[in-house]
């Protein structure tokens, strides 16, 4: 694989009615790497990944692609010329063009055999080489997923952005669809921008997280590193299940329900424990606390406890083993090395 | 009752069937036959490519482009709709007559003449096309406004430039909406009787009406008006053919409308320029000469004055009676399809043709019912059946989609709480699709005001409205006392379109 640019967006802004909109993000886009955008919708994501491929202009910020300018405020390089590819969210297949005519409309800059022999090539390399004459219509959800794939790649993008890629696809089908596409990602080669709202898709792609909202990045970084070390609550909740616990700063500390613990640099109003479900487990000691409710969920239960402080909060984890009745006495523990305190 | 409002617009054609392939006395000619069937095909063909390239050109300027005045430009292309095609005719003969003042300065001062006579085929191929390109505009803009800006963006992040993403997505997804739109034009075109009479082009419809009025015969009327319906029938299909693929080309997925390409201030204003000179061709600078020609005579007001409150009760009258036929139509439409393709048959027909299907009863009902008044109550009924029959498919358009709106659900809570079938279209569906029944009759309304042909052959004596008034002076060749009429029946109509070509604009996908 040639050398590929990276694309790297700077203080981006583009301001849609009161508060809809991007307001100053960074990013950059490496060669090789999937990067994941996630976010709740009108997060800004959708505005973000339209920025970048040209298809709107920014009202400040600057995007470049190596040492190409391809956006700031005045000045802007035309979708068809910057060397990105998109794919929609609906695949906005073309109806009225056979799948070998949709993916091969972006070649139409090389002859015509050696464009279609471009176009089998990828065609097979998806399992689509039976499909070439069908008409979209009468395609699955899964194949017009890999069509709209193959069409955005033939042209060898440096960056391929991917709205949504899954979103219109079922439960079951989804995670299948997600793991052929990977590999055909990672051998193109480009830079990879998926934006969703799904935080399993963007936990299991990912090389490089960024989490969106209300047009700011809350967090950026590895889906480990943003999964296991939230920088705040929202962040946290993003990608999953999380509940925080109060706490209050005791000098070099943080006295919380749960215990106490190091206290994070800088300076706060208040910080919290967040807890996922899977932080805390019953254990022969540790904070007594009692079982109010419980929720079998199949591969485990869901237990909800209440602590025995004089101020008493509730959490819920998930549990395996043996399950407590209701009103029965259990002492919590904290999973060694899980504890994230964040200011409030 | 659905039933029997489709046979309302089927019978006069069965009548014209029946009198052509009878053992009437008909004498037309083959080759004359030939030579009009032949004069109507060139003529539609002109119509055709010009419409096409002057609505697709003007839709696609104002639907994906940002320019000076594109706002107010989207519903005034739309205006020469007020305008019958005879009124363009008038207009255009007189200021292009060889003998005009134009001619004579053109020779004298730039010494070139025009290089073709308005009286003649090419002449009126682009009389017609100003008139009816509105047709395939209207089509052209609400299916590019359907369809998803997706598929263009795609196309742009395939490489296409804008001119490509144009010419091969944009174009080829609307070509259903294009050919129906050309089809309509084309009928209108096949349905003229005014303009091409004036401008001594000799097509199926003025033979239609010749036959009737110079040599009284209903026998070869319908003899000549038989090639009019078979092509009336293929267009009919063609219009529906290209309804029926519209629905998978808005595609799934979220609406977003086209972002708008900012133009260069050149080309800004040659795109202002290009729809400003459609709207001044097809309807100031005709009516505006007619206007200027006409100032000097003073109308024969009482005429002016009966022939305006005819047209307008006619309209008023077929449109309601238009209006409650195709809503039975529509309220009966679940139960019958058909009845619905059949009514529509009657919308391809040419008018004339519409009246010779009538004039066989007529003939026989005048016989039965003598005397003037008889007669009189007569002639209007059948006229007012011959705008419903002709009209019925244009109204049930609007009226349908009005009532599809109503969910299924909503009647059926009707039906649950003791309303019947009637009643619940009464209090139900009816006034839920109330705006839908105005849009309707407003169609009818200025249809019937510019209708010509069978309005002639039909109307009791006496009886003149101002699209025959004019017609009777610009057949004595006084184009300035045609002006009036013209310019009033214009006037008339103008609110009504107005008021269709604003709703046509702001309406949106996904919205009523």
């Amino acid at each position: 694989m040639t050398d590929r640019p990276t694309l790297t967006a700077t203080g981006l802004v583009r301001r849609y009615g009161r508060d809809a909109g991007v307001h100053g993000v960074d990013l950059t886009l490496v060669p090789g790497q999937v990067t994941a955008l996630l976010g709740p919708s009108g997060s800004g994501k959708s505005t973000l990944l339209r920025l970048i491929a040209g298809l709107e202009a920014p009202d400040a910020g600057e995007i470049r692609l190596g040492e190409t300018v391809l956006s700031r405020p005045g000045q802007a390089v035309a979708p068809e010329h910057r060397g990105i590819g998109l794919m929609f969210q609906e695949h906005a297949l073309f109806p009225h063009k056979t799948v070998l005519g949709n993916v091969t409309f972006g070649l139409n800059h090389l002859p015509r055999v050696e464009a279609r022999e471009r176009a089998l090539d990828l065609l097979r390399s998806l399992r689509l080489e039976d499909r070439a004459k069908a008409w979209p219509s009468t395609l699955s959800g899964g194949e017009q997923q890999r069509v709209a794939l193959a069409r955005a790649l033939a042209r060898e993008p440096a960056v391929l952005l991917m709205d949504e890629p899954f979103s219109g696809l079922d439960a079951s089908l989804r995670a299948e669809v997600r793991d052929a596409l990977t590999p055909a990602l990672r051998a193109a080669g480009a830079a990879v921008l998926i934006v969703t709202h799904d935080a399993e898709d963007a936990l299991a792609m990912a090389d490089h997280l960024i989490l969106l909202d209300h047009g700011e990045v809350l967090q950026s970084g590895t889906p480990e590193a943003c999964y296991l070390r939230p920088v705040s609550l929202a962040a946290a909740r993003m990608l999953g299940p999380v509940e925080a616990l109060p706490g209050h700063a005791d000098g070099d500390a943080v006295e919380t329900p749960l215990g106490r613990f190091p206290r994070p640099d800088g300076e706060a109003t208040g910080w919290q424990l967040l807890v996922r479900p899977g932080d805390v487990r019953l254990a022969d000691q540790g904070v007594a606390a009692t079982v109010v409710a419980r929720r079998f969920a199949g591969s485990g239960t869901s237990v909800t406890v209440e602590t025995s402080d004089p101020n008493p909060y509730r959490l819920t984890l998930a549990h395996t083993g043996p399950v407590p009745a209701i009103g029965q006495p259990v002492f919590l523990a904290l999973e060694a090395g899980h504890a994230v305190i964040v200011a409030i | 009752m659905g039933l029997g409002a489709a046979l309302v617009a089927i019978l006069p054609l069965i009548g014209v069937v029946a009198t052509a392939l009878g053992d009437g006395q008909a004498d037309i000619a083959l080759s004359d036959l030939t030579r009009y069937a032949l004069t109507s095909v060139a003529l539609s063909a002109q119509v055709a490519v010009l419409t096409a390239v002057l609505g697709v050109t003007a839709a696609w300027l104002v639907v994906g482009h940002d320019f000076p005045g594109r706002r107010w430009l989207s519903w005034a292309l739309a205006l020469p709709l007020a305008a019958p095609a005879f009124a363009l005719a008038y207009g255009y003969a007189d200021l292009f007559d060889a003998a005009g003042d134009l001619r004579i300065w053109m020779r004298g001062t730039l010494g070139v003449d025009m290089p073709f006579e308005m009286r003649s085929l090419g002449g009126a191929g682009l009389i017609l096309s100003l008139a009816f390109y509105p047709y395939v505009y209207l089509a052209m803009r609400a299916a590019l406004l359907n369809q998803s800006s997706q598929a263009i963006e795609a196309a742009r992040m395939l490489g296409a430039s804008p001119t490509r993403a144009f010419f091969q997505v944009a174009l080829p997804m609307a070509r259903p909406a294009l050919a129906a739109g050309v089809a309509l034009a084309v009928m209108e075109t096949l349905a003229d009787y005014g303009a091409v009479q004036f401008l001594g082009v000799q097509t199926l419809t003025t033979g239609v009406v010749r036959a009737w009025f110079v040599f009284g015969s209903i026998a070869s009327a319908a003899q000549i008006a038989l090639p009019l319906l078979a092509f009336a029938a293929v267009l009919m299909w063609i219009e529906r053919m290209g309804r029926s693929g519209a629905d998978h080309d808005g595609g799934r997925g979220r609406w977003r409308p086209l972002i708008l390409q900012p133009l260069p201030p050149v080309k800004a204003a040659l795109a202002t320029g290009f729809c400003l000179m459609l709207v001044g061709l097809g309807l100031v600078l005709p009516l505006g000469w007619m206007a200027h020609t006409m100032i000097d005579i003073t109308p024969e007001w009482p005429r002016l004055i009966a022939a305006a409150r005819h047209s307008v009760g006619l309209a008023i009258m077929a449109a309601l009676v238009t209006v409650a036929l195709a809503a039975l139509l529509a309220l009966g439409s679940a139960r019958h399809p058909l009845a619905a393709r059949i009514a529509s048959l009657g919308y391809a027909t040419p008018g004339a043709v519409m009246a010779i299907g009538l004039l066989i009863p007529a003939a026989v009902l005048w016989r039965l019912v003598p005397g003037s008044v008889g007669g009189f109550g007569l002639g209007i009924a059948l006229l007012i059946y011959a705008y419903a029959a002709r009209l019925m498919a244009a109204a049930f358009e609007p009226i349908e989609a009005g009532l599809t709106r109503v969910t299924p659900s909503v009647v059926q809570a009707s039906r649950m709480l003791g309303r019947s079938e009637t009643d619940t279209a009464w209090a139900v569906q009816l006034p839920l699709a109330r705006g839908a029944l105005f849009t309707a009759a407003l169609v009818v309304f200025v249809d019937v005001m510019k209708e010509l042909p069978a309005t002639l052959m039909l109307r009791p004596f006496n009886v003149d409205t101002l699209a025959v008034m004019a017609d009777n002076y610009a057949r004595d060749e006084r184009l300035a006392n045609a002006g009036w009429p013209t310019l009033l029946l214009v006037l008339l109509a103008l609110p009504a379109v107005l008021w269709l070509t604003r709703k046509i604009s702001a309406s949106r996908p996904g919205e009523p």
